[in-house]
């Protein structure tokens, strides 16, 4: 033990040097510090953490690449109005943009009202814009679009069940001075090409396809079969079993060679849909070039492709600048109020190029179009080709919409700011724009519903029965909100009442719609309610459900003001008392104004899930944002694509979810919420 | 002031106590409390906690309410009806241990909110007040900011700038400097200083005692719900006459 070195006795260390401050160690300070802190600061956090990533990057994977490759998002571009507007009538359209527009103006108010509006965050919104602007642009410019394959042919082509044959005759629209191109589909000269190609196809092509990948599909199974077979790893039953899969397996004949795909030569007109005259004609073959028009007009053209000769054959043709095109009719008002009659409308899917042209006829005989359902998209999609067909012409669709927003957000600070300028007094710099947002969170809403809505006879009332889409789901929600707020508070105050009837209502009140899920709310607004009272089943379906939503909603609001009406330190009071400030001074310049800041965050929960509840409507046959997926996913066009319409809804759900919980924790953390808490 | 002192017994007591008992639940708070005070006068109640001095004074401006015996201020008797409850409420201040600021409203609305609602002054007028008051007691630039971002000192001193407003006529403190950092007990001591020196009626419970020996004309000292002694600062100090008197000096001092 005496060898061990005595520790030096330092009683008192008095440093009187110069204080100098040193960077702190690597690890304690900066993102590697973080890193180590947060994700890998113990054996089960760097296991959690590794759990995590595999999960999400996992379930990212399958999303993205399901988007990309598999997905048909025709569903959402061409069904973007009702999406936001439902049936809404198209002549007050004007109105419900008009509308839009002014909350948005308003929000931009209360922007420069309530938060520190930093312009970074602006010029980085104009930058994403303008590259969401630019980027279908470059797409264009630099990505062809995918080609559609018809097929001519004068024999059926089956497939398992479904035999087709191929068409002679294919409308199709076109813009005045677009290239209109068409050949022999060399790759398709083998069944394994063929098999895998990928593109818009016609019923025929598709057959041709399916037949192709079938016969590959059996030749290998029939190759694992006898693999299996030769090794001794089987039971005696396992190989009864597949020696009979065996011998029932039979190898369809080559596709290519069974219709004989592109052997023949095949003779192609395109004629002009008014006038039926002949633009170009020619005669392909595997090894001839390519037939080009330079179409002169916008309207309709005919492609007539037929087989030369009389021995059965067919061929595959790969033709650019023809699309598929989705059929819309509906009657439309003229000028004069009465009906105009049967419109139909025909909108080429991949740039939403619409025409109202007829269709042409040949013998007094509609020509069959390239229409949609019979001319999908098949075989996995190639990043290109989404980037081309999908993503671009979405981008176009919603960038203005996106720019207008933007615009008006911007200028509605710059609105808020200039009038702070002028009017408010230097020791209070934001009043003016306080008192404008204030007065704009109240009125905006009622304007914009009344402008969606109608008033007498200055704007025409809309059938409330046509509303729906995001619109539908936006008033539901605001209604909700604004009604309920009032009601909320009211009964709030209500339970902590000194009167016991007025507590014990309110208490009755609240534990009782607690108690009662919304679905049970609706129906009893829908369906009971008539029944209560003749008269009040005149009143529209959609405003029962607003009053039913905002009765629900207000116990539920009640509860949390109370919570903050609780939390607020009897000193307050007593002090407000002191002062000789009566009751309901107290509560309206005291209490109140505390209690509800203290619960901002749980009444933008509540909002956000009351925007969410919306979607129970559905159930009592409204048509709201979920309600109009179901029915977008009904038409024969987009039987099947319920995915990517809930994609989409998902997406509009979480956009608007976010920003109000976005706002909540600005309102929060700007000076009405941050600097005020003691 | 105890110059002066003499003279203000000749009026007649603005605050009369008579026989005041107070219980919560079973508990006797006060125990026959009576009490006088003059105009100008200013009293300062020491004790023990749980001695009552908080509630008795809380009595005065009714924030508890007493059982039995009779409070007088400015003439009206403290009862039931809400309207004498408001006027004596009009005539008295009340400063508060934990300064119960308006955590959302600045300093200036602080001041002015009540001015505007039960003195009716128009808004001008009521932020005028507010700031003479605010340079009364030495932060007039704290006008803008909220209550959070002062000082307990500065808070205090907002709180009484606050009370002052609605020119009571009379200032009830209740443990004014308990809840302060010792560094910032003498600013709000000095405005209380100030204010005693100005003329006004104050009921003080502290446990400064050295506020008490410069400052009051009066001291009272509770225990257990009464009055066990009372005396002018020297008298009280220098020569206290009862055990628990004595006691609780030596432990303080």
């Amino acid at each position: 033990m005496t060898d061990m070195p005595q520790p030096e006795r330092v009683v008192t260390y008095v440093n009187t040097g110069e204080v100098v401050n040193r960077p702190a160690p690597l690890l304690t300070a900066g993102p590697l510090a973080w890193i180590r802190r947060n994700l890998f600061s113990s054996v089960f956090d760097t296991a959690l953490t590794f759990l995590f990533a595999i999960t999400v990057i996992g379930a990212i994977y399958g999303l993205v690449n399901w988007s990309i490759q598999q997905a048909n998002w025709f569903v959402v571009t061409l069904n973007l109005r009702q999406f936001m507007l439902g049936r809404y009538e198209v002549d007050p359209e004007w109105r419900v943009h008009l509308a839009a527009m002014l909350v948005v103006f308003g929000t931009g108010i209360a922007l420069a009202a309530f938060s520190r509006v930093r312009w970074r965050t602006f010029a980085a919104l104009a930058i994403v814009a303008a590259v969401l602007v630019a980027v279908p642009v470059v797409i264009e410019a630099a990505l062809p679009l995918p080609p559609l394959y018809v097929t001519a042919g004068n024999m059926p082509i089956a497939s398992g069940s479904v035999t087709q044959e191929a068409q002679s005759r294919l409308a199709f629209t076109a813009r005045a001075g677009e290239e209109f191109r068409i050949a022999v589909a060399a790759q398709a000269s083998g069944d394994e090409a063929l098999a895998v190609q990928s593109g818009f196809m016609d019923k025929a092509t598709n057959n041709l396809r399916n037949a192709a990948e079938s016969r590959l599909l059996a030749q290998a199974r029939l190759a694992e079969l006898d693999r299996l077979l030769a090794s001794d790893l089987l039971t005696a039953n396992q190989r009864v079993a597949l020696t009979g899969e065996r011998d029932r397996l039979t190898i369809p004949d080559p596709v290519v060679e069974r219709y004989a795909v592109n052997q023949a030569a095949v003779t192609v007109r395109v004629l002009r849909g008014t006038t039926l005259e002949v633009l170009a004609e020619a005669t392909l073959s595997a090894d001839s070039g390519p037939l080009s028009v330079t179409l002169p007009d916008e309207g309709w053209y005919v492609l007539e492709k037929t087989i030369a000769g009389d021995a059965p054959a067919t061929a595959i043709l790969r033709v650019d600048g023809m699309y598929p095109l989705l059929q819309r009719s509906f009657s439309r008002a003229d000028a004069g109020g009465g009906s105009a009659g049967r419109v139909n409308q025909y909108i080429r899917m991949t740039d939403n190029f619409l025409t109202e042209a007829p269709l042409p006829k040949i013998d007094g005989q509609d020509v069959p179009f390239a229409v949609i359902i019979d001319n999908q998209y098949r075989g996995v999609r190639p990043f290109a080709d989404y980037l081309r067909v999908h993503l671009a012409p979405f981008l176009k669709l919603i960038t203005p919409a996106l720019w207008q927003a933007l615009i008006l957000l911007a200028l509605g600070v710059v609105a808020g700011r200039l009038a702070d300028r002028f009017f408010s007094p230097a020791d209070r710099p934001r009043r003016t724009s306080v008192r404008v947002a204030t007065w704009l969170i109240i009125v905006l809403p009622i304007v914009a519903f009344f402008l969606a809505y109608g008033v007498g006879n200055v704007l025409p009332v809309t059938d409330t029965r046509n509303w729906g889409g995001l619109l539908l789901t936006m008033m539901l929600t605001v209604v909700g909100i604004i009604g309920s707020f009032p009601l909320g508070v009211l009964l709030a105050l209500g339970r902590r009442s000194d009167l016991p009837v007025v507590r014990y209502l309110s208490i009755l009140y609240i534990e009782t719609v607690r108690g009662v899920p919304l679905v049970t709310v609706l129906f009893m607004a829908q369906l009971l309610v008539p029944f209560l009272n003749p008269a009040l089943a005149d009143i529209d379906a959609v405003f029962r459900a607003m009053v039913g939503i905002t009765l629900f909603s207000a116990a539920y609001l009640a509860e949390n003001v109370r919570g903050g009406l609780q939390a607020i330190p009897p000193g307050q009071v007593e002090a407000a008392r002191a002062l000789g400030l009566a009751g309901w001074q107290i509560t309206l310049f005291i209490t109140l104004p505390q209690a509800l800041r203290a619960v901002i965050p749980a009444l933008v929960g509540q909002c956000i899930s009351l925007f969410k509840d919306t979607s129970l409507v559905t159930i009592v046959g409204l048509i709201d944002l979920t309600g109009i997926s179901n029915a977008v996913v009904a038409q024969t066009e987009f039987i099947g694509l319920r995915r990517e319409a809930y994609v989409f809804i998902t997406v509009l759900y979480f956009v608007f979810s976010y920003a109000m919980s976005y706002v909540s924790r600005r309102l929060e953390m700007s000076g009405s919420g941050a600097v005020r808490r003691a | 002031m105890t110059g002066t002192s003499a003279a203000r017994f000749h009026d007649e007591p603005i605050i009369t106590c008579r026989k005041v008992n107070k219980w919560f639940g079973d508990f006797h708070v006060l125990k026959d409390i009576s009490v006088d005070v003059f105009p100008q006068e200013v009293v300062v109640i020491i004790g023990p906690s749980g001695s009552g001095k908080s509630t008795f004074i809380r009595c005065i401006n009714r924030l508890e309410e007493h059982q039995e015996g009779e409070i007088i201020v400015d003439g009206i008797e403290l009862g039931h009806n809400v309207r004498d409850i408001a006027a004596i409420r009009r005539e008295i201040g009340m400063v508060f241990q934990q300064f119960n600021l308006f955590p959302h409203l600045t300093v200036l609305e602080n001041i002015s909110l009540a001015q505007r609602w039960v003195r009716h002054r128009p808004h001008d007028e009521a932020d005028q007040r507010a700031m003479q008051l605010l340079e009364r007691v030495g932060i007039p630039e704290q006008a803008g900011k909220y209550p959070g971002q002062l000082s307990g000192g500065q808070q205090q001193r907002v709180a009484i700038a606050r009370a002052l407003a609605m020119d009571p006529k009379i200032m009830l403190f209740d443990e004014p400097t308990s809840a302060l950092d010792p560094e910032m007990i003498k600013e709000v001591l000095d405005v209380m200083k100030t204010l005693a020196l100005s003329g006004m009626t104050m009921l003080v419970v502290t446990h400064e005692m050295g506020f008490a020996r410069e400052v009051a004309d009066r001291v009272l000292f509770f225990d257990m719900g009464r009055i066990v002694e009372a005396g002018t600062p020297e008298h009280f100090f220098e020569d206290p006459q009862h055990e628990r008197t004595k006691l609780f000096l030596s432990q303080i001092l």
